[in-house]
């Protein structure tokens, strides 16, 4: 009787732990609009940051997600279909590539946007390469 | 001191738009490309950043590891942390020049290339020739290169236990449409 136990115990032990591995492994990628906002930044001021010490706005941005507000520069899309804004400076600005399954549930709203216009954009900072890049981002409504 | 640097930068960048004598890329395509028996390992950037100095022929590449996206966010996790330490070392960089450069070339239908130069991945130095194309496609100036690196030679580390799955050389994948710089 004790036996039968163990062998359950143990194949149920087997069973929760290929679950999570399972769960591990099948894990999705981040959904950009559930997480929580970890900095609000003015696109300027951010950039300023990185300029003066990229490395010190490196450690503090990078990974992290952030509500970046800021001019609408140009609105393009890579030739994958990624759709592409840029904010506050077409060459050293902000880069931000839209989540591919947000954006294909919000056409409307990336078409609305219109450059020279205020937008805010929430997304994962990746650092600094001339510009700041953020990807994947999302277009947060006022 | 880095900000003095960056206006330095600037200055000499916009100092060059009137003879236009570099080309740019800000969202360059990268990728590196692994099979395995189970799946294969794909990961993929659009945001490397390449100059081309139109005078000499000198190429600079940068991307950062954090940007290569993959199938699985377990992937994306494993290359970060595990393999690259992208924390550590943030960005590949590579320097390099194109072999027998002429301005021809810039003009010229795509045609094959010959680049050399210094890779820099995890930290780790090397010296690589790598091939290519360079020329115009479709009225752009367009450059790419195919070529294969060990993960060992760039002190990464993959545990016995799955690196006997993965092959030996991993496949990189470059390409980028360039636009003279400051139009």
């Amino acid at each position: 009787m004790k036996t039968k136990y163990i062998i359950f115990a143990g194949f149920f032990l087997i069973l929760i732990g290929a679950g999570i591995g399972l769960k591990m492994f099948f894990k999705p990628h981040a959904d950009i609009s559930k997480l929580k906002t970890e900095y609000k930044v003015e696109a300027s001021g951010l950039i300023l940051e990185f300029e003066q010490d990229e490395n010190a706005a490196t450690a503090k941005y990078s990974e992290k997600i952030l509500e970046i507000s800021g001019n609408l520069v140009s609105k393009n899309k890579l030739p994958n279909g990624t759709n592409l804004l840029v904010l506050h400076d077409e060459m050293q600005g902000i880069s931000c590539q839209l989540d591919s399954i947000w954006a294909a549930a919000n056409q409307s709203a990336i078409e609305a946007l219109e450059t020279g216009k205020a937008v805010t954009v929430k997304g994962i900072c990746k650092g600094y390469l001339m510009e700041i890049k953020v990807s994947p981002a999302i277009i947060v409504s006022k | 001191m880095q900000k003095k640097l960056f206006f330095l930068v600037l200055l000499l960048a916009s100092a060059n738009v009137f003879g236009q004598s570099k080309f740019i890329a800000k969202n360059a395509y990268i990728s590196f490309f692994s099979s395995t028996p189970m799946e294969d390992i794909l990961g993929e950037s659009n945001e490397a950043v390449t100059i081309l100095n139109a005078e000499t022929g000198e190429i600079g590449f940068q991307a950062l590891m954090t940007t290569f996206h993959f199938k699985r966010a377990l992937m994306e996790e494993h290359f970060n942390e595990n393999y690259m330490e992208s924390t550590k070392f943030p960005k590949a960089k590579f320097n390099g020049k194109i072999d027998g450069f002429n301005k021809e070339m810039l003009k010229a239908p795509l045609a094959n290339i010959k680049i050399t130069g210094l890779l820099n991945v995890h930290g780790v130095e090397k010296s690589i020739t790598v091939n290519g194309m360079l020329g115009l496609e479709s009225g752009k100036l367009v450059g790419t290169s195919k070529f294969k690196v060990t993960p060992e030679d760039y002190g990464i580390t993959i545990p016995s236990l799955v690196r006997d799955k993965i092959g030996k050389e991993m496949e990189i994948t470059v390409k980028a449409t360039y636009l003279t710089f400051g139009n």
